[in-house]
């Protein structure tokens, strides 16, 4: 240790001044020598971009610090205090640029407990119910002629005593042909096919229902001109319970974005899976490392395979919408290209990994590099790969949940519309649905690649 | 110095490790605990330091009962009583420095050294300990950068932080080769003659037996088979404690 | 039994591949791969990705420059001064006159084919548009010009007819494009790192819970450690973009903070579960050790279990960093802020080129990062 020849110190603090840690390198103290630098440029680095000149202080400090360093550490034991300036800096400007504020997160919360506690209404099913229903068209408000209205259909008749309404007018509506003594939903619709208004009553004996609704402003609101007559529809529905359960709307559509997502990522899997196997085999060092021709395919392909793996497959799947269009099919082909370049990663190493000895073998018989490939190296890869494959679904059933919010297919497209439209309880839905499926292939692929070990 | 009273322990799954065992060890005794695998050893000497809780029995050491005691109390008899075991059980990832020092935390401020630090004359008196044990040498390298004898010692020197007056060393040389084995005893035996340490050590090969008790106890199966001096040990005996298939070895070993 | 073994043996092998088959038709069903229509749509593709791959990077400076000339109206009422005689100028012919003259006006040693807008300065500093007019192929503009009187000097001050154009001095700066994705860039990986250690900071506690050897010991350890592990279970489940939607409708679209907490809670899970392992594969010798030296419990626990735990606790965390940062890249499709906000932005305004500067930037990054940690996580072992 102490015949090692020492750099001159003078000189190395010159060279720290110039550059932190280049002295500490020249000392031989290369991880100090390393380290300072690092903290000095991205300090530096990242105050620069953030441009506050406060901030600057930081790496200065660690500037100075670095020479002190030289100076006066035996050991370079001085590390911590930069360290710590660093992850102040870091996460100062970092909780400022990322908007970081729990407040928010706390004082939303509450102001949106109802949206909250919509979340946990799901909304799968619904008793099985058959229903019975009729409308009339209403012009509001008066015209000087205001059409009838009056409207029979398959024996249900639905009618307005006033024809025609004004914002105020109480009105009399009329239905007819209706289920005796059970409960009747009125429903205003207004011309853009809004609800504007409801309400309900109970039909007599007779199954004739009769209702006095006053007619309030709410209904003109979307309107261009509240004063221009234009054609309202008022539907009265009956609907009664016949025993036993069915899905509900949103349960329908989590059941085909469920079905979707998963034939998004098996379809992938498998064909990616295929597609990959060649590429494993092209980016493996030991098979390929023995000419230059073969060098240089192998650094080609495992320069794309890592392009293609650091960009994420939703991101592949924005422009393959925009390429293809609408659908799950944009969806598989961006989670497909992701999936050949990240297996194909995987599967190099296991090629990489693998015995030589029976290669050797197999190519002192006189073996081409097929034959190896064939005899030697598959019947050792076979688990692994297949191990592997299961894994990578495991994933893309989980990337396929949200592929959707680009538009392509499965469960991510619905929840994206309810999003957008503020159903909360068809997101909540969708969140249980998702945790399910993924948690019960999770445990199975868990089972499966333990066997294959 | 310590005796052990209808000691018992039972294990949740019903094994019976030990079997109303009771003795005495007095003051400066080297008494070594032999026994086939699976007799106990183990267990009767971490019960005596209450690494286990012995089911029925007690122990009492000094005076003190330590099957009753607990909390700080506990912590106390423990820093008095070093422990040295068969596979070091070292912090492999920490410096053998701070696995030295670490022998010392029973008696410092629990505040400053769960953060880290340790008053430079720890550090002085660990150094001695590691000199003493030569390996001050290696007192920077992490502890799985060193061979198992060496390993040992830094597990010996931790002890010698404690300032004990009692050891136990469970199998202390049954993962050291025969030469290592014997310079790992000498350091024992040391401490046992100028320290006055007692020792209470559980060992298998005749010739270190032999060599360093001052007296043997025999288990099988969690019961005392023999209590006497190592001259008494022939092949009866040995096929008494080790049972009748394991002569053929165990009696090569004798010789 | 034996004689019937191998027959078993085929027979699930069967099954299992009829299962495989049949799985994949009904997933061929509802993807719809149209594959006339990806051939059909090649040459969009081909537009697409060309823009994609030629990043907007550097734009060549141009500078604005006014060339001027003074015109002294009517003749000799101000001294005239003598015209440049090389670079972008005008010259008159004749350089005078009086009002309703009308002279030649030519410019020379323009940019070619570009338009400019020809207009006096008056002697009181007032504009006067004259037209806009191309230059040639040679970067000349020749055309009459009438003098109007209002160009009059006054106070010995003449009026001047001037333009600007803009000449690219071949000088090379950074597009606003890069600096926008630099600028997005920067957020994303803070986003990431706050994420990782908000993430580690509280999956330390949950990992002990979750592990074993540390919490199942009587029934209310055990019920504890069950519900935990199923916590994290379902939490991981989650894409932490699917989180993010949550958070963005509680404190809003459009800030980078609901990505930060859906991505810390994801990496809390995922690192729990990580960490959790860690922790049961301890080796129990050194508690043992240090807690026949007399030491308490928190001593062990820092003595003992801390030490052989640290170094894959960060090499984990590590790796969960470079994971994160290749999360943020997408986190801002739904929270906003970040390349994600931008990338999703530009493809959807169809500036495909910039999209491609923001690709490239994540390319370099993610790669960048995850070289480094692998470094650093070799280094910890
Ligand atoms: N934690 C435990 N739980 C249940 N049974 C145990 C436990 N530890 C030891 N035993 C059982 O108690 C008996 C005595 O074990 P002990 O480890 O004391 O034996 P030993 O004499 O030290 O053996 P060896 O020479 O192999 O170290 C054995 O039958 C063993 O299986
Ligand atoms: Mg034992």
């Amino acid at each position: 240790m102490t015949d090692k020849k020492i750099f001159p110190k003078s000189l190395s603090v010159l060279l720290s001044i110039i550059l932190p840690g280049l002295g500490q390198v020249f000392q031989r103290k290369y991880r100090s020598g390393i380290s300072f630098f690092i903290a000095f440029a991205t300090a530096f680095a990242v105050t620069l971009w953030y441009g506050k000149p406060i901030w600057f202080i930081i790496p200065a400090v660690i500037w100075i610090w670095n020479i002190w360093d030289i100076v006066s550490f035996p050991k370079g034991k001085g590390l911590v205090i930069p360290l710590l300036l660093w992850l102040l800096m870091a996460y100062g400007i970092g909780g400022q640029v990322t908007e970081f504020n729990l407040q928010a997160l706390f004082s939303n919360f509450s102001r949106s407990r109802d949206m909250v506690s919509q979340l946990f209404k799901f909304d799968f099913v619904q008793p099985k119910a058959e229903r019975i229903e009729g409308y009339t068209d209403i012009q509001s408000p008066c015209s000087d002629f205001p059409p009838a209205a009056d409207h029979e259909e398959n024996g249900v008749r639905v009618y307005v005593v006033q024809t025609c309404a004004n914002v105020g007018d109480v009105i009399t509506v009329i239905g007819e042909g209706f289920w005796p003594n059970q409960l009747t939903t009125f429903y205003w619709q207004n011309p853009i096919g809004g609800k504007a208004m409801a309400t309900e009553a109970t039909s007599d004996a007779n199954g004739k229902v009769t209702l006095e609704w006053k007619v309030l402003s709410i209904v003109h609101t979307t309107a261009p001109d509240p004063t221009i007559p234009q054609i309202h529809r008022i539907k009265v529905s009956q609907s009664r319970p016949i025993g036993g359960m069915e899905l509900s709307a949103v349960g329908g559509y989590i059941v085909q974005g469920i079905y979707e997502t998963l034939a998004l990522a098996l379809l992938s899997t498998i064909i990616g899976a295929i597609f990959a196997i060649p590429f494993g085999f092209l980016a493996a060092r030991n098979l390929m490392t023995a000419n230059p021709v073969s060098t240089v395919i192998y650094m080609i392909v495992r320069t794309v395979l890592n392009i293609v793996r650091s960009i994420e497959a939703l991101i592949m799947a924005i422009i393959f919408v925009i390429i293809v269009g609408l659908g799950p099919f944009p969806g598989m082909i961006a989670l497909t290209v992701h999936t050949v370049a990240a297996l194909g990663k995987l599967y190099s190493e296991v090629i990489e990994g693998i015995d030589p000895g029976p290669i050797e073998a197999i190519k002192a018989t006189g073996a081409n590099w097929l034959q190896v490939a064939r005899y030697a190296v598959i019947p050792q890869i076979v688990p692994a790969f297949t191990s592997l494959t299961i894994y990578r679904w495991d994933i893309n059933v989980r990337s396929s949940t949200i592929i959707g919010f680009v538009g392509g297919g499965g469960i991510g497209f619905f929840l994206w519309q309810w999003i957008v439209l503020q159903d909360f309880r068809a997101v909540g839905s969708a969140f249980v649905a998702i945790a399910v499926v993924v948690v019960i292939l999770d445990f199975f692929s868990a089972k499966i690649r333990e066997r294959l070990v | 110095m310590l005796k052990v009273e209808h000691l018992t322990k039972v294990y949740p799954g019903g094994t019976v490790a030990l079997k109303d065992l009771s003795f005495e060890v007095s003051d400066g005794e080297f008494l070594v605990i032999i026994g086939l695998s699976g007799s106990g050893k183990s267990t009767l000497l971490r019960c005596i330091n209450r690494l286990i809780d012995p089911t029925e029995g007690k122990v009492i050491l000094d005076g003190i009962d330590v099957t009753a005691s607990k909390g700080a109390e506990l912590r106390h008899i423990r820093r008095k009583i070093g422990m040295i075991f068969q596979h070091f059980n070292l912090v492999k990832r920490s410096s053998v420095l701070t696995n030295v020092l670490n022998g010392r935390l029973g008696y410092l401020n629990p505040w400053t050294s769960t953060l880290g630090f340790f008053p430079a004359d720890e550090k002085k008196r660990a150094m001695d300990a590691l000199k003493r044990l030569s390996i001050d040498d290696k007192v920077d390298s992490r502890a799985d950068a060193l061979s198992g004898g060496q390993q040992q010692r830094v597990g010996i020197a931790r002890t010698l932080m404690q300032e004990p007056t009692l050891i136990l060393a469970d199998e202390p040389v049954a993962s050291l080769d025969p030469v290592l084995a014997h310079s790992i005893m000498q350091y024992l035996e040391q401490l046992n003659k100028e320290d006055k340490v007692t020792v209470i050590c559980s060992l298998h090969y005749l010739d270190l037996i032999q060599r360093y008790a001052t007296r043997v106890i025999g288990l099988k199966d969690g019961v005392k088979v023999f209590e006497g001096s190592p001259a008494e040990i022939n092949r009866e005996k040995f096929k008494e404690i080790y049972g009748e298939e394991a002569q053929d070895v165990r009696a090569t070993a004798l010789e | 039994m034996q004689k019937y073994k191998p027959f078993l043996k085929a027979l699930r092998k069967l099954l299992i591949t009829i299962v495989l088959v049949v799985l994949i038709i009904l997933s061929i069903r509802v993807t719809e791969p149209d594959l006339v229509k990806l051939v059909s749509s090649f040459p969009k593709a081909e537009s697409i990705m060309g823009q994609l791959l030629s990043p907007v990077l550097f734009d060549r400076e141009s500078e604005k420059i006014t060339v001027s000339q003074m015109v002294p109206v009517p003749c000799d009422s101000v001294p005239s001064l003598v015209s440049a005689d090389s670079g972008p100028r005008i010259i008159l012919d004749p350089p005078c006159g009086s009002p309703k003259d009308v002279i030649n006006l030519r410019g020379v040693e323009l940019p070619p084919n570009a338009e400019i807008s020809l207009r006096w300065i008056l002697p009181d500093g007032g504009l006067l548009s004259i037209k806009n007019i191309m230059t040639d192929d040679k970067g000349e503009i020749d055309m009459p010009l009438e003098i109007r009187p209002i160009t009059t000097a006054t106070d010995g001050k003449a009026a001047q007819i001037s333009f600007e154009v803009t000449l690219p001095n071949g000088k090379l700066v950074v597009a606003q494009t890069l600096k926008d994705v630099i600028d997005a860039m920067f957020v994303t990986i803070f986003m990431a790192l706050i994420a990782t250690t908000l993430g580690t900071i509280i999956a330390v506690p949950l990992s002990f819970l979750a592990a074993s050897n540390i919490t199942r010991r009587g029934a209310l350890g055990t019920g504890v450690y069950y519900l935990v592990r199923a916590f994290l279970n379902i939490i991981r489940s989650y894409e932490p973009l699917v989180l993010a939607t949550i958070f963005a409708m509680i404190v809003g679209f459009g800030s980078p903070f609901a990505g930060v907490i859906a991505l810390s809670i994801t990496t809390a899970a995922s690192l729990g579960k990580m960490f959790s392992e860690a922790v049961e594969s301890i080796d129990t010798g050194p508690i043992e050790a240090i807690t026949a030296t007399g030491a308490n419990r928190i001593q062990v626990v820092m003595y003992a279990v801390v030490p052989q735990i640290i170094p894959d606790f960060l090499s984990f965390t590590i790796y969960h960093w470079d994971i994160n940062v290749r999360i943020s890249t997408i986190i801002g499709f739904v929270g906003g802020g970040g390349i994600g906000y931008l990338l999703s932005q530009r493809i959807n305004t169809l500036q495909y080129s910039q999209a491609g500067t923001a690709l490239l930037a994540i390319i370099l990054v993610v790669w960048a990062l995850d070289f480094l940690s692998s470094e650093i996580r070799k280094s910890l072992v």
